[in-house]
């Protein structure tokens, strides 16, 4: 059965130079447990699906369906409630508060939940020990480097345990080892029973996905498929 | 975490621009506590300045025969009089602190060069306290005439041709003239010959009567119909009149004092309310992305709208604290010498809830619409937003 499912969804953005067709007619399902990597290059769209399928982007025509549950259904401050319960999201360049310690940027989504403070700083702190950040919780974002911050949002996606974890290009600016070893990161929770989907450009993290689908041009050119020697 | 770490999280970490948030907060709050209670005290002190300027109280016998002193009908009637005895008994009433003045009359008519003169018997003492106004020539000033000496209306001068030092004869004993009011455009002052108040009851054979009683009453913080109110149970023989015109003049006066400061400390608080406002915009774009992320994750609108007016309430709260604190510190300390004022400014706790309240108000109105602004931000655009 589909977590996802996303029924002739199209986004037109209108532009200074007349309507941007940024996705086309899109059809896509995605089952429990699945790594999927959305694959395309720079500005095929695929960061838009991305935004889509997280209840932040309403498509100009289509529907998506998580969980059997309407997205965009929902009124604005519902959805709030649904990304909230349902979505983890890594964004690019990770997005942390940089007055905010490591500990206190996991906590974040659980400010907002009837968590004491005591039982918020168990939970981030047990989910910064997962992503082997245990020891530097107290430090300020820029007193970590890119690939630790990349961990930070990893764990500040997970710590409410969501249905979903959405990552946007979560490798882009680190080094092939620090990209290796998010990845692996990512595969180890996939492993865990974690659904993730994954915008990426990069052919070799292919190899860290179970399944793949190439957008270009706001078209989906290659339905999901397994990735051959990927996870799962 | 709760959302308001959060927002003590931002305050902590944007030192700079909280601190000069704080402070424009301090100098509204602090420049309207400081105008506001000095004004307050300027009011009083003028308001007693201008009470002392003239009477606002007179006193007269219940009934009587009538003469016309002060546009006032006054009692002559001898069997009508008051007594000088009344004098200590208004000094016992519970509003007595108030009594800034009280000059006794005693009237008499008297013939001079074949011409009646109203004689008008006071203790110069007082009378020339209640009439700051009178230039006197022959009489220095802060002079006072000496017993057998009067004082003449410049009217009276005129018509029986009399000046300073000259001697001249009131009911058979002799007296100099201390000195000629000059033209007060009254009158009562104008065409009366005033002498000392003991000497005229013995002239007149009444050691202990007065025909009326002029006081000046300091009805700042008293409404001076309790002081009327108190005096007529204390003096149930006499009418005790307060002069209306007096003390409307005095109070439009002010009244002017007072929507003066209050229109200050309203354009200092909204100035600072404007920089509160500018603060806020400033750091809603600043944290566009911030925004977007917290949207992202979850938070409501509303959630936004808390974390942005927690911050300003904090920094508001504290401001009022402080800027009552120093406002009152330094309107206390040098209110007074800086309006160069009798009346000391008091320490006025209740003040502290108005500052904080004011600070809070005033910078909620500023912040609620960049806040606004700030949850209408589009989570995807934010999160763009570099």
């Amino acid at each position: 059965m589909s977590l996802i499912k996303v029924d002739n969804v199209s986004k037109t953005y209108q532009g200074g130079e007349g309507a941007v067709h940024a996705l086309k007619n899109i059809n896509l399902e995605v089952t429990q447990g699945q790594f999927l990597a959305l694959l395309g290059p720079s500005g095929s769209g695929k960061s838009t699906l991305l935004s889509i399928l997280g209840a932040l982007n309403p498509p100009t025509q289509g529907q998506v369906l998580i969980d059997d549950i309407s997205v965009y259904g929902l009124d604005e401050e519902r959805r709030s409630d649904f990304r909230h319960e349902y979505i983890g999201f890594v964004f690019q360049q990770y997005q942390l508060i940089p007055y905010l310690t490591a500990l206190e940027n996991v906590m974040l989504p659980l400010a907002i939940t009837k968590y004491s403070d005591k039982e918020q700083r168990e939970m981030a702190q047990r989910v910064l020990e997962k992503v082997g950040l245990g020891q530097k919780s107290m430090r300020l974002p820029n007193q970590l480097s890119g690939g630790e911050q990349n961990r930070v949002a990893i764990a500040r996606a997970i710590v409410n345990e969501p249905v979903l974890l959405f990552a946007d290009e979560p490798t882009g600016s680190l080094d092939s080892k620090t990209a290796k070893e998010i990845l692996e990161l990512f595969q180890a929770l996939n492993r865990d029973g974690q659904t993730i989907i994954m915008v990426t450009h990069n052919l070799e993290n292919l190899a860290y996905v179970s399944h793949s689908v190439q957008i270009r041009d706001g078209i989906i050119v290659k339905s999901p498929e397994p990735v051959v020697g990927g996870a799962v | 975490m709760k959302i308001l770490d959060i927002s003590l999280g931002n305050l902590k970490r944007r030192k700079l621009r909280s601190f000069l948030l704080l402070l424009s907060i301090i100098i509204g709050v602090s420049s309207s506590v400081f105008l506001f209670t000095t004004t307050r005290s300027m009011e009083q002190d003028v308001a007693d300045k201008i009470d002392q300027f003239g009477s606002n109280l007179l006193i007269l016998p219940k009934a009587g025969e009538t003469l016309s002193f002060g546009g006032v009908t006054v009692g002559t009637s001898f069997g009508k009089e008051l007594d000088i005895s009344m004098i200590p008994l208004m000094k016992t009433i519970k509003n007595n602190e108030t009594l800034a003045t009280i000059s006794p009359k005693l009237l008499a008519e008297a013939t001079i060069q074949d011409k009646k003169v109203l004689l008008v018997g006071v203790q110069f003492a007082d009378e020339l306290r209640l009439k700051k106004w009178w230039k006197i020539d022959g009489l220095e000033a802060g002079q006072l005439p000496v017993a057998n000496e009067i004082l003449i209306g410049s009217e009276v001068a005129r018509i029986l041709k009399l000046s300073p030092q000259q001697l001249v004869q009131i009911k058979g004993q002799e007296f100099r003239v201390g000195g000629i009011i000059q033209p007060t455009g009254s009158i009562e002052n104008d065409q009366a010959i005033f002498m000392d108040l003991t000497i005229l009851q013995k002239a007149e054979n009444k050691p202990t009567a007065i025909n009326l009683i002029e006081a000046a009453v300091l009805c700042y913080t008293c409404p001076i119909e309790d002081v009327t109110i108190q005096l007529s149970e204390k003096l149930p023989e006499a009418k005790v009149t307060a002069l209306q015109s007096t003390l409307e003049s005095r109070d439009d006066t002010v009244q002017q004092f007072s929507l003066f400061a209050t229109i200050i400390s309203v354009i200092l608080l909204i100035t600072s309310g404007f920089v509160v406002a500018m603060s806020m915009i400033s750091a809603v774009k600043e944290r566009t992305r911030d925004i977007g992320v917290l949207r992202a994750i979850g938070f409501r609108k509303k959630h936004i709208l808390c974390m942005f007016l927690y911050e300003v309430s904090l920094v508001s709260v504290l401001g009022g604290l402080i800027g009552f604190g120093l406002g009152m510190g330094l309107a206390m300390n040098f209110g007074s010498s800086l309006a160069q004022m009798t009346v000391q400014v008091p320490f006025q706790p209740i003040l502290v809830l108005y500052s904080i309240l004011a600070a809070l108000g005033i910078s909620l109105i500023a912040s609620i619409y960049p806040a606004w602004k700030a949850t209408k931000l589009d989570p995807v655009e934010a999160l763009r937003y570099f």
